[in-house]
């Protein structure tokens, strides 16, 4: 039993920062299983209303989401990582559903959230109000669980720096686009490799410029994604919800 | 309403001898209201407002506030004579145009504009607050065109930015809406709308326009059926793909989503290659409200 006491003191060295990277790599890591993948972020619908006609289309395509992810959804993500109490989360996700008016996006974003939330209430235990939250308001109709605002919640809880929470919000969009597109045989899995590395300088300067905002200032840049999006549940045949 | 040092309009609407009456209606520059009688037909209570701007346009720096009130039972209808035309901007002046509107119980509100268009270097701000309740009706169409598109003047303004909000009951917010288009270094405007020059929002509320909401959800959908497709199998693999390039850009791309609490209103989406094509869609689709309003919506305007 000698061994076992040196162990426990070199435990004891490992400070909470280093642990918070094995956590933020685990909360952006794909195999987390929070169904990101039934989504295409308009993806789908955009090729099947022929805006997408070619591979080297797609660039652009990821390049506009991000863009507007940056837009709608970041002024929740900071706000939240800031202020990550149950009060402040139930009254900016009810101001994001007023927000998400396309019916679509609505929805995918309220399914993601509560993935997000029912994973994060089983996995990070070392903070209680993902179990709280879902105990209080499951079934009320009173909240929506809306994906960006839990995801800044639950950054704020686990001690995310604001710029990292807004960075890690675009890359996981960029990688669920990215992974659909394969899915819909638009570009295969290496040249998607590909454009997640050319388009990491762009999207960074889309955290820049839409970061730390209030939720007031919360808008859409790109109106005709935002309509094709909205024609996702028009379509015959689909592989994804949205 | 509180008339303010920076209030360009207000207009309100109230039952007199049980017909809807504007029995407030104050203007000045760069505002100019007309309140014509024979819009519609006399069977109808509505009374119509036609909003104009002098010079025919607004002017860099423009700051125009308007604020409207329709009372319990009486319905409005606010429209244009024209497309609004947003000059360019003078020393990055931007121009702005502020609507409060307060529509109460049984109430129906029409706001049915003709779009507004920002020209080169233009910088343009909207905000429109409705404040409602369970019983009102709201009917909003806020759209814009690219610019001067035929003359090759395609997004070319500087920014634009529209943002409606409607809130039930005073402050609960159930809609809130804000479109951002400006130039960037990230995305270009022109490139963001790749073909289409035309945007459009339209906005139904109430039980007034249920039938309403419900009847254009099953035509858009229609009609949008028709245009999707899942593209061919051979997508990217063959450069000169025929099949693929054959496949047309839609003309016109719309899609209807519901909002709000019980799903009380729904908004459409629409984009599309010409102003005609909208002014065909509006007049197509809200053709019925002439039972409410005494005059079918954009009969008289576009071509």
């Amino acid at each position: 039993m000698d061994h076992s006491t040196s162990k426990s003191c070199t435990n004891a060295n490992h400070d909470d920062k280093s642990l918070l990277h094995w956590t933020q790599w685990q909360l952006l890591d794909s195999v987390l299983p929070t169904g990101g993948f039934a989504h295409s972020y308009g993806l789908e619908s955009a090729l099947q209303s022929n805006l997408i006609k070619q591979p080297e289309d797609l660039k652009p395509f990821i390049i506009q989401v991000l863009d507007n992810t940056g837009s709608l959804f970041l002024p929740f993500v900071h706000t939240l990582n800031k202020s990550p109490d149950t009060e402040t989360w139930a009254r900016l996700d009810n101001l994001l559903e007023a927000t998400l008016t396309n019916e679509v996006a609505r929805k995918a974003s309220a399914t993601q959230g509560s993935a997000l939330l029912r994973i994060a209430a089983s996995v990070f235990r070392e903070i209680t109000e993902p179990k709280l939250i879902r105990e209080r308001f499951i079934g009320s109709g009173l909240v929506f669980f809306h994906h960006a605002c839990v995801f800044g919640l639950l950054t704020g809880l686990l001690g995310f720096d604001g710029r990292m929470a807004q960075r890690a919000y675009i890359f996981m969009t960029m990688r669920d686009v990215l992974s659909a597109a394969t899915r819909l045989n638009v570009v295969g899995p290496i040249a998607a490799s590909v454009l997640q590395h050319e388009i990491a300088s762009e999207a960074e300067e889309i955290v820049e410029k839409w970061r730390d905002r209030d939720v007031e200032d919360a808008c859409q840049t790109n109106p005709l994604l935002d309509t094709v999006q909205g024609c996702h549940a028009y379509l015959f045949s689909r592989l994804f919800c949205s | 309403m509180a008339e303010t040092e920076t209030t360009s309009g207000i207009v309100t609407v109230e039952k007199v001898r049980g017909r809807s009456t504007i029995t407030r209606c104050f203007f000045r520059y760069p505002l100019k209201l007309i309140l014509p009688k024979k819009v519609g037909s006399s069977q109808v209570d509505a009374v119509w407002i036609y909003a104009l701007s002098y010079g025919g346009g607004i002017v860099s720096g423009d700051q125009i506030s308007c604020k409207i009130s329709v009372g319990d039972g009486c319905t409005a209808s606010v429209t244009t004579q024209a497309s609004t035309k947003v000059y360019k901007s003078v020393d990055s002046k931007c121009s702005e145009q502020v609507l409060e509107a307060i529509i109460g119980n049984e109430a129906f509100l029409a706001l049915i504009p003709d779009p507004v268009t920002c020209f080169s270097t233009a910088r343009y701000n909207q905000k429109q607050n409705f404040r409602i309740v369970s019983g009102s009706n709201l009917v909003v169409v806020d759209w814009i065109t690219s610019g001067r598109y035929q003359s090759g003047e395609k997004w070319d303004f500087t920014s634009y930015k529209s943002t409606n909000c409607i809130y039930l009951d005073n402050d609960r917010p159930i809609f809130i809406d804000s479109v951002l288009l400006e130039r960037s270094f990230i995305c270009d405007i022109a490139e963001r709308m790749q073909y289409y020059q035309v945007i459009a929002m339209v906005i139904l509320l109430g039980p007034k326009l249920k039938n309403l909401q419900n009847q254009i959800k099953e035509e858009v959908k229609k009609m949008m059926s028709v245009k999707l497709r899942p593209p061919t199998t051979n997508f990217g693999r063959h450069a000169k793909s025929e099949a693929q390039h054959d496949r047309l850009v839609p003309d016109l791309i719309a899609s209807c989503s519901t909002f709000g609490p019980q799903g009380v209103g729904s908004v459409i989406r629409v984009t599309a290659t010409t102003t005609e094509a909208v002014y065909a869609f509006l007049r197509t689709h809200l053709s019925s409200l002439e039972v409410f309003l005494g005059a079918p919506p954009y009969c008289q305007s576009g071509s």
